[in-house]
């Protein structure tokens, strides 16, 4: 009799992590779309922090000064916050297919904040993935962008911490959006009726 | 066999409104099962057979009345407790299997003691010998999809049992099945019943499994009609 009063139950961030990968590699499709939508905002946010470093570091080493047009800037912010809106959008869309194993999961034990953890540690690798692609095509950009007046060595006279802050950074921004941008989503799914969600036909 | 009460229902009721109108899909419901009581519940399509699951399994609340799961009043009982209750001590079985697409049988089965915080390895070897259990060793690495209907239901048995529950519930488990695969599934059911001392509570139309049972409850408008002992609802067809 006491023993339903004594019981535990347990979701840890490693199982969390482990059912997540699960999900985001079986679910290929819609991982990479989301990963996309992330890295794509997030290069436009690394070339234009990388192009304004490398013409510092131009001017710094005797070259002509340039800057970056402050337009563009703007841009940037855009450009993020329509990844923020298309991950949000996936990610209810991947909610609304995976309601009755949502049930499932309720009904073989699982608690609210593991359903909640559960997607938004899905949101944190695809974050993670998506960082790291998007500074990768952000470097790229950068130098195709300033290359041709620079010389594509300008990379080379870069102080190597700056670049480290820059990943980072930009890493961090990834992470960030992505998790953020799948909150609701998440709460939502962990709010969903254990019921509803076993009556509900896709 | 003594009988030592697992499931009490008293006055169970639940009402839903539906555009206005109430819906009583249970409507004063007594009932008591037994430890290794092997019950089938029969009844039309919204007699409240699924309703009354919920109930037992804690995934919903009665509008009045109550149900005790080994002498607890579940609605006692808080969200974890429950979690508790659903993950160690009821196994569910569905009509449509309702197993996790993305995982492989191996990892399905052992989803459930992840939950009850059993190490990974002790987790994974259970649920191996529980899929060899159910003649499925040569299965473990399949995804859902390239499993047969009667394969997936068995994996989803013994997911129910992972982590030695003392109740079953099965919600029309043969219903999206042939009728051998079927035929299959209740022998399973029945021998678990018998060999673990399980308690099996089915909602059924199918006579085989009416027949193996210790009782049949028969519903109609969330009321138990009638109750009677297995085999009876045979003699009298
Ligand atoms: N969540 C719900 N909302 C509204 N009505 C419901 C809900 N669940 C069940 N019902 C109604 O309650 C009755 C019993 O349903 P159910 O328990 O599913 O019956 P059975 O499983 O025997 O077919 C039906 O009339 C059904 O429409
Ligand atoms: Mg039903």
């Amino acid at each position: 009799m006491s023993e339903i009063k004594q019981g535990k139950i347990t979701f840890s961030f490693k199982d969390a992590i482990n059912l997540g990968f699960n999900y985001l590699r079986r679910r290929r499709d819609r991982s990479l779309l989301n990963i996309a939508s992330i890295s794509l905002g997030l290069s436009f946010y690394t070339s234009l922090i990388l192009t304004d470093v490398f013409y510092q570091t131009y001017a710094s080493i005797g070259g002509s000064s340039l800057s970056v047009e402050s337009t563009y800037y703007w841009l940037v912010i855009i450009a993020l916050i329509v990844s923020v809106v298309g991950i949000t959008n996936a990610m209810l869309i991947s909610v609304f297919e995976r309601i009755r194993e949502i049930g499932t999961m309720k009904c073989i034990g699982a608690l609210d904040q593991h359903v909640l953890l559960l997607f938004l540690v899905e949101a944190f690798l695809q974050g993670l993935v998506g960082g790291f692609i998007g500074f990768i095509l952000g470097v790229i950009a950068a130098l195709v962008s300033t290359g041709f007046t620079t010389g594509f060595d300008i990379i080379t006279y870069v102080d190597p911490t700056r670049m480290i802050t820059i990943f980072l950074t930009s890493l961090s921004i990834s992470l960030i959006l992505s998790v953020v941008a799948t909150m609701y989503p998440a709460y939502r799914a962990s709010k969903l009726d254990p019921v509803e969600a076993l009556r509900y036909e896709l | 066999m003594s009988f030592e009460k697992v499931i009490e229902l008293k006055e169970l009721a639940r009402y839903f409104e539906v555009g206005g109108d109430l819906v009583k899909a249970l409507d004063g419901v007594n009932l008591d099962i037994g430890r290794g009581e092997y019950v089938s519940l029969v009844g039309p399509s919204g007699s409240g057979k699924t309703t009354l699951f919920n109930m037992i399994g804690g995934l919903d609340r009665p509008t009045q009345g109550s149900v005790y799961i080994d002498g607890v009043d579940i609605s006692k009982l808080d969200a974890y407790e429950l979690a508790w209750l659903r993950c160690r001590r009821i196994g569910y079985i569905f009509q449509s299997f309702n197993l996790i697409q993305v995982l492989t049988a191996l990892e399905n089965v052992a989803l459930p003691t992840v939950f009850a915080g059993l190490p990974r390895d002790e987790g994974n070897d259970k649920a191996q010998k529980l899929l060899e259990s159910v003649g499925l060793g040569e299965r473990l690495h399949h995804k859902p999809t390239q499993l047969s209907a009667g394969q997936q239901q068995r994996v989803a048995i013994a997911r129910a049992l992972a982590n030695d529950p003392a109740i079953i519930l099965a919600d029309e488990p043969t219903g999206n099945l042939d009728l051998k695969t079927g035929t299959e599934i209740i022998d399973l059911l029945h021998k678990l019943n018998r060999s673990k001392g399980l308690t099996l509570v089915a909602a059924t139309h199918d006579l085989k499994m009416i027949k193996a049972s210790d009782r049949v409850v028969m519903m109609r408008d969330g009321k138990i009609e009638k109750i009677e002992k297995g085999e009876a609802p045979l003699n009298h067809n």
